[in-house]
């Protein structure tokens, strides 16, 4: 079936198409260059004076996995408080800051995000996010396992193991759990708060395995280089949330030296501690240090005001932050050793010091940094806000005026604190286009996806072209998923299941000995039912596993 | 004026949330805004003029006419006026209520009160399981305000309460008063079994005693209690239907538990003058 998309105008940076007007070809679920004029094309849609953009990319949103569970069954106040009813064409649900699975496909999708990746799923916690994932529709997943904390790796770094056998433990899990990268959070640090260290500085020592997360970090960032991943190390860093630790932030991205590193939910550790009640902005300097490192990407983490319910694996941060729950409920456990898993509840205010000025600095880190392809958009869903602000979000970041607008409308103390008023900045839609779609796919290896050029995968939205950008962004005119209209003004107009993303980087399979001698001896499930096996992905034939090449092995 | 009353134009084959229909909610809103009102559902979203005939004009006072079992969250975050429902209520009747009254012709479902901060409640028929208790991921079930039962009520009724007075007139299920946090529950029939299991602190009253305490509560002997002659006369001022409980003494056996919980809860179980029951 041949579909035409008459007069749109393109943005599509990755091939460098901005806002030209032109046709798009679809044939097959893929884009395709102008085809010959005999062939008869099956549907047009005219799309003048749209925007036409690739399907969005969310690069950081926890949609799926244990912790996400968790934190539904600790406020069932979100569920009963948003209702969604059953339709013909979808499920009922719930949910606002943390919907139901179905939900959460159908409304990325009538966002016009086509891909959506789980960052932080537990090696053990594989086959349950999986499976949460494969009831979202609609979009495509991906997760990335988390490394860091676990008891094998960290023996293994005690031990000064060679960086090969930590290259072939990191493959290893990369193929176990079906994941298309690696996340650290809080490296050292989950476990540390199990030997009751309550905090843990880029150099301070695991009170029990002797590690540092600087060590850590050196490590993985080098196997997951040296694996070709095309997605380098994903780090949530040291001292979430404490006033000060931009240092440490700063610190981490010169210990990297020149390995790449994406420093995830970045607005979160871009606290310097000057000023009266000894909480600032640190975002010009973290920007300063991104724009100048060019092995960095970031994605923002921005607050959006309001109820929202925070959900990490960094135990050791959480648990500091129980005492600011609100509702006053919240939890923290291990999870078998591998890491573990805190939900406390969060209510954004904007009346509120530090809150406002949390939300001043991530706009901050946006607006400062100059490259859009290294920094994407995120509220880190569902810890800074639901991922359904993200139109607002853009509304802030494309209009100048509206910015101080919402400015003025902050605590008066985090506005004077913040350097907002001094930025000028207004994003171009080319530019949302980049850190939206074009950049968290190339970031990702992604080849086929996020672009418009022939052989992408048609996951194309069409935006009416509004002065009120956030009106824009909330309810595109339509949403083609792998060349199916999926959404039409809002309205879901078809069910598809996205397909899920993972690399496999080759190893030396001779690892699986001496896990198989750690499993027998300390897991809880044997070394083969802890492997997630493609089969388990297909499902009942629904679920697709889209394989993407790694970058040719450097010097492994 | 009249009360804005809703009556039932057929029993619904599904679920309804029944939230949006609270006095402080319709303040000032015309019988047509009323009748567009969405009202959630389990399988497709309903008006509430597609399910009830509306009339009447003064929302402070709202009618249920033929309640029905499929009615859910009737009175929810309730802050002011009356609601009455003639004819029996669904789930988690009066969640979250703050103040007002709800009298409920007729028997509710389950977790009726769970999270209620103030006002009353009255109803008349009987009371599914986890009155007053906490629904699944709260902290809390009912954290104050009075409950009142005519009938009986189900197991686990004052699960993780909090504050407030809860009175069954007739008897309770299992578990009564289970992980009770704080409060008191008064119970005028018969109770099941484990009564205040893992209960915290709080009071439960039980007219009748029980036909097993379990070994986490230590008798602390037939005790003359002030408070109780004091609690009795309140409710029996309070309302003319409780003049029954001025006939109990302020004497009870006391049960100090649950002692795996630290032990500050109580179990009384009065001396009935009445039946004359002497232990």
């Amino acid at each position: 079936m041949l579909i035409r998309l008459i007069g749109g105008k393109v943005y599509d940076p990755a091939n460098e198409v901005d806002g030209e007007v032109r046709d798009i070809f679809i044939d097959n679920g893929k884009i395709v260059a102008t085809p010959p004029h005999d062939r008869r094309i099956d549907k047009s849609y005219d799309i003048r004076d749209r925007v036409v953009m690739a399907g969005g990319i969310d690069i950081h949103t926890h949609i799926g996995g244990g912790k996400v569970n968790i934190a539904r069954m600790m406020f069932p106040e979100d569920h009963r408080n948003d209702p969604v009813s059953r339709t013909t064409r979808t499920r009922a649900g719930c949910g606002h800051v943390l919907p139901s699975t179905p939900i959460a496909g159908y409304r990325y999708a009538q966002m016009g995000y086509t891909a959506c990746f789980e960052p932080a799923m537990l090696p053990i916690n594989a086959r349950q996010a999986h499976m949460e994932m494969a009831d979202t529709p609609i979009v495509d997943k991906g997760a990335y396992a988390l490394l860091g904390n676990d008891d094998f790796l960290l023996r293994m770094f005690a031990a000064n193991k060679d960086q090969q056998i930590i290259n072939d433990y990191v493959a290893w899990i990369i193929h176990a759990t079906q994941s298309i990268a690696i996340k650290v959070v809080n490296p050292g640090g989950i476990s540390a708060f199990k030997f009751n260290q309550r905090k843990l500085d880029l150099d301070e020592p695991h009170r029990h395995y002797g590690t540092t997360p600087r060590q850590i970090l050196r490590q993985l960032a080098q196997a997951v280089y040296e694996l070709g991943v095309p997605h380098p190390l994903h780090v949530h860093g040291c001292n979430l949330g404490i006033p000060g630790n931009v240092e440490t932030t700063l610190d981490t991205i010169e210990a990297m030296e020149d390995l790449p590193i994406h420093l995830t939910h970045i607005q979160f550790h871009s606290y310097d501690n000057e000023g009266d009640r000894r909480f600032s902005s640190g975002a010009p300097r973290v920007a300063e240090a991104v724009n100048r490192n060019s092995n960095v990407s970031v994605d923002v983490g921005q607050v959006m005001y309001g109820q929202t319910v925070t959900a990490s694996g960094d135990t050791m941060s959480q648990y500091r932050n129980h005492l600011l729950a609100d509702p006053n409920k919240w939890m923290c456990m291990d999870i078998e050793c591998d890491a573990g898993c805190g939900v406390v509840p969060f209510h954004y205010r904007e009346r509120n010091f530090v809150n406002a000025l949390q939300w001043a600095i991530g706009l901050e880190i946006f607006l400062l940094i100059g490259d859009p392809w290294r920094v994407f958009l995120t509220t880190d869903h569902p810890n800074g806000g639901p991922f359904t602000t993200y139109p607002h979000l853009i509304r802030l970041l494309m209009d100048r005026s509206f910015r101080s607008h919402m400015l003025s409308q902050i605590n008066k103390s985090a506005a004077e604190a913040s350097h907002l008023t001094s930025i000028n900045r207004e994003y171009s839609l080319y530019e949302i286009a980049i850190m939206t779609r074009a950049a968290p796919a190339r970031s990702l290896g992604l080849k086929d996806r996020g672009h418009l050029g022939p052989g992408a995968s048609a996951d194309i939205t069409v935006y009416k072209d509004q002065v009120n950008k956030e009106k824009m962004f909330a309810k595109p005119e339509y949403v083609f998923k792998d060349g199916e209209l999926v959404v039409q003004n809002g309205k879901i107009v078809k069910i598809t299941q996205g397909a899920t993303h993972c690399v496999k980087p080759d190893y030396d399979k001779t690892i699986e000995r001496s896990l198989k001698r750690y499993f027998d001896r300390y897991h809880t499930v044997a070394l083969d039912n802890f492997k997630l096996r493609a089969e388990e992905i297909k499902g009942n034939g629904s679920g697709v596993l889209a394989i993407h090449p790694c970058r040719t092995a450097k010097h492994a | 004026m009249s009360a804005l009353t809703l009556t039932l134009k057929d029993p619904p084959d599904q679920r309804v949330n029944m939230s949006p229909l609270v006095p402080h909610r319709l303040q000032g809103k015309s019988l047509d805004e009323i009748r567009n009102i969405r009202l959630a559902g389990s399988r497709q979203d309903l008006t509430v003029g597609k399910l009830f005939n509306v009339s009447g004009a003064q929302t402070e006072h709202i009618r249920m006419l033929h309640g029905s079992p499929m009615l859910d969250a009737i009175g929810s975050d309730m802050t002011q006026g009356l609601i009455e429902v003639k004819g029996g209520a669904g789930d988690r009747l009066g969640l979250g209520m703050r103040g007002g009254e709800i009298r409920v012709e007729g028997g509710v479902r389950r977790w009726a009160a769970s999270g209620m901060k103030g006002g009353r409640i009255h109803i008349t028929g009987d009371a599914g399981d986890f009155l007053g208790g906490a629904v699944p991921g709260s902290p809390m079930g009912m954290e104050d305000g009075m409950v009142v039962v005519s009938g009986n009520a189900g197991d686990r009724i004052g699960d993780r309460m909090r504050r407030g007075i809860l009175v069954v007139e007739g008897n309770a299920g299992d578990y009564c008063g289970s992980r009770l946090l704080a409060g008191t529950i008064i119970i005028l029939g018969q109770a099941g079994v484990a009564v205040g299991f893992a209960m915290k602190r709080g009071s439960i009253i039980l007219a009748a005693p029980p036909t097993r305490i379990a070994s986490t509560f230590n008798s602390c002997g037939h005790l003359k209690m002030e408070f109780l002659r004091v609690l009795f006369r309140y409710l029996s001022r309070s309302q003319r239907r409780f003049g029954a409980v001025n006939t109990f003494g302020p004497e009870a056996e006391r049960y100090a538990g649950d002692l795996a919980y630290g032990g500050k809860g109580e179990i009384l179980i009065l001396d009935n003058t009445l039946t004359g029951t002497e232990s």
